[in-house]
């Protein structure tokens, strides 16, 4: 038997930030737009952010994740994407198509463009006693804690001091866990500053050029034996729950399947499709934005969603040259603004070297 | 800490608490306690009344202007860092007001008492709740007024409905036993096999068809980039260098029976 086809002008995986903003503005150009996400609800990890964001007030800033995920869901509807939910993408293949598992069974999509806004996928860290129970990702805890109301665990230790780490951390403390510590192997708090305040002005132990030895415990992790690096004088810690904050790799498998030439960077996450910088991978008709295509936040996803769905519509010929190119330019402005000051530089560098590779 | 050497966004001050001291005499005034570039500027357009700048670089540091703040409170809401509070010395009797964000979901009511808690999470003392305004609906944050000696004025920078007791445990030695653990968790691949085996592959994708370490049921998702730091250590090698499994479909778990066709 051979599986159901379905001819698209455009598809897009995903309907995090960038997902949405590329559909967005795909449709608005006139395209007709489809997007796949295998969960039930639209707006990828947006819809666990349950803290205020950082970025300018043209992202959403200063609002909740869950409601610019909610803004953007309005606005796709409104605009007439639609949204296909609980459709996982299976395969991606070099001739374009997409094999997807919706409600009803396994299709085929055949679409002319297709946006990857796969997102990311939370590293791990490997050490004796990491397989017990208790031991996740600390996005996985955020989702048990801010989507299904459980905690992971009563007494949580913390690894990673990045942005993830001090803000997952916080919404531990809100839904009533302690946080034991939040250990890093560096000397210093790879997050913003602000973030490490909020976690430190509750009490909060940090635990700097501190590395877990092993977790022990025999139903799940009942005690954590941490160490100074190089000092061979450790500490055991009593928790239950051990989360691992400690970076994010580029969700890139339907690229890599798709042929797409893949490159890797230490800085953005692992390999990721190469690209250039108008979303473009070396495959025609195919794109990618966001996460899958470097790991950096959301305010940024977001524009590059718009910039993958400005090159698609353009390559449909739904959109002339120079329109695009000023539509381009003013993402260009935003993305450059975002990757501004301390923080960004390295995204920056990393980006435009990846554009020439 | 990374923290930025530019100048303070209250003039030569430096600490933002204290040039906010004065105009504090007369009334709350909003202190911007930010001390880092990040893109992130809802403050400005938290203030009605222009007290607060970022500009075009939305990297830039705010700069506050203590005497066009009325002390609203509306930045101390928005603010994503909760790095912006309020400062009220205008009650007198040695006692000042101080207003910060509070998301903790605690019972903190008026008339009630709070933990004042410093920038390192030490308790600095209880004190009374003069006020509690919630914000923007349900998921809203509280801003809540405490009214503390003034001493501690400078000092507060959160509140908690409880205290409690996070101090490190005592240091002991940290006894090297040498464990193995699994690196690949579906096929029970341990690290000592990586290691000892590493000699004979140069690849990722030669680990895994040899070992069969990320064959498993997460084809490699919570594995792959643990054998990759793994191998590439064991061969002094970049960890681009040692490749990538090569990605077949489905790359999500599927029933065979619905990939014949089958309803679900």
């Amino acid at each position: 038997m051979s599986l159901a086809v379905e001819e698209r002008e455009m598809a897009v995986v995903g309907s995090g930030p960038a997902g949405m903003c590329a559909a967005l503005a795909a449709v608005r150009a006139g395209a007709d737009v489809v997007v796949l996400d295998e969960n039930e609800r639209a707006g990828g990890q947006l819809t666990k952010q349950i803290h205020r964001f950082f970025g300018s007030r043209r992202h959403g800033a200063g609002k909740r994740g869950f409601e610019i995920a909610a803004e953007l869901e309005r606005e796709c509807r409104g605009e007439g994407v639609e949204l296909r939910l609980s459709s996982t993408v299976l395969g991606f293949f070099p001739g374009g198509e997409l094999m997807v598992e919706g409600e009803d069974g396994v299709y085929v999509l055949r679409a002319r463009a297709v946006v990857m806004a796969t997102g990311a996928s939370e590293k791990s860290l490997a050490f004796p006693g990491w397989t017990l129970p208790g031991v996740m990702g600390a996005g996985a805890a955020q989702t048990l804690v801010n989507l299904h109301g459980v905690l992971p665990g009563r007494r949580v230790l913390m690894v990673g001091t990045g942005n993830v780490g001090l803000i997952v951390s916080y919404q531990l403390l809100q839904a009533g866990a302690e946080v034991v510590g939040i250990l890093d192997i560096s000397d210093r708090v790879g997050g913003y500053e602000v973030h490490y305040r909020r976690v430190r002005r509750e009490g909060v132990p940090f635990y700097l050029r501190h590395r877990v030895v092993e977790a022990r415990g025999e139903e799940g992790v009942e005690e954590v034996l941490v160490e100074e690096v190089g000092r061979g004088r450790g500490r055991v810690l009593r928790a239950d729950a051990i989360c691992l904050a400690v970076g994010l790799s580029p969700l890139a498998e339907l690229a890599a399947m798709r042929g797409c030439r893949m490159v890797y960077s230490r800085e953005l996450g692992g390999f990721l499709p190469w690209h250039d910088g108008e979303m473009r991978t070396d495959r025609p008709g195919t794109y990618v934005a966001g996460d899958a295509a470097g790991v950096e936040e959301a305010s940024v996803a977001m524009e590059e969603g718009r910039m993958a769905g400005i090159s698609a519509v353009e390559d449909l010929g739904r959109m002339r040259g120079e329109e695009a190119e000023r539509a381009r330019s003013e993402v260009r402005r935003f993305l450059l603004e975002l990757r501004g000051g301390p923080y960004g530089e390295g995204k920056l560098r990393a980006k435009e070297c990846l554009y020439c590779a | 800490m990374r923290v930025n050497e530019c100048e303070s966004m209250q003039g030569a001050g430096g600490d933002p608490w204290s040039s906010a001291w004065e105009r504090a005499a007369r009334g709350p005034v909003a202190v911007v306690d930010c001390r880092e570039e990040i893109p992130c500027n809802p403050c400005e357009e938290a203030c009605a009344r222009g007290a607060i700048k970022v500009g075009e670089d939305i990297c830039a540091s705010p700069r506050f202007d203590p005497g066009l703040c009325d002390g609203c409170g509306r930045c101390v809401t928005l603010c994503p860092g909760m790095a912006v509070f309020l400062l009220d010395r205008s009650h007198g009797k040695g006692v000042a007001r101080v207003t910060v964000p509070y998301e903790m979901g605690g019972e903190l009511l008026e008339g009630g008492e709070a933990w004042a808690m410093d920038e390192d999470g030490n308790a600095l003392g209880t004190a009374e709740i003069v006020k509690v305004k919630r914000t923007g609906g349900r998921t809203g944050t509280l801003l809540v007024t405490v009214e503390v000696p003034e001493g501690w004025a400078l000092k507060v920078r959160g509140v908690r409905d409880r205290l409690i007791s996070l101090e490190a445990p005592e240091e002991t030695d940290a006894e090297q036993r040498e464990r193995d653990y699994h690196l690949c968790r579906c096929e029970e691949i341990n690290v000592s096999d990586v290691r000892g085996q590493a000699g004979w592959f140069n690849s990722l994708r030669a680990l895994r068809r040899y070992s069969r370490a990320g064959l498993g049921y997460c084809q490699g998702r919570f594995c792959q980039d643990l054998l990759r730091r793994e191998l590439a250590q064991t061969l002094h090698a970049g960890e681009g260098e040692v490749g990538a499994f090569k990605v077949r479909p489905p790359v999500r778990p599927v029933k065979l029976g619905r990939l014949g066709g089958e309803d679900a």
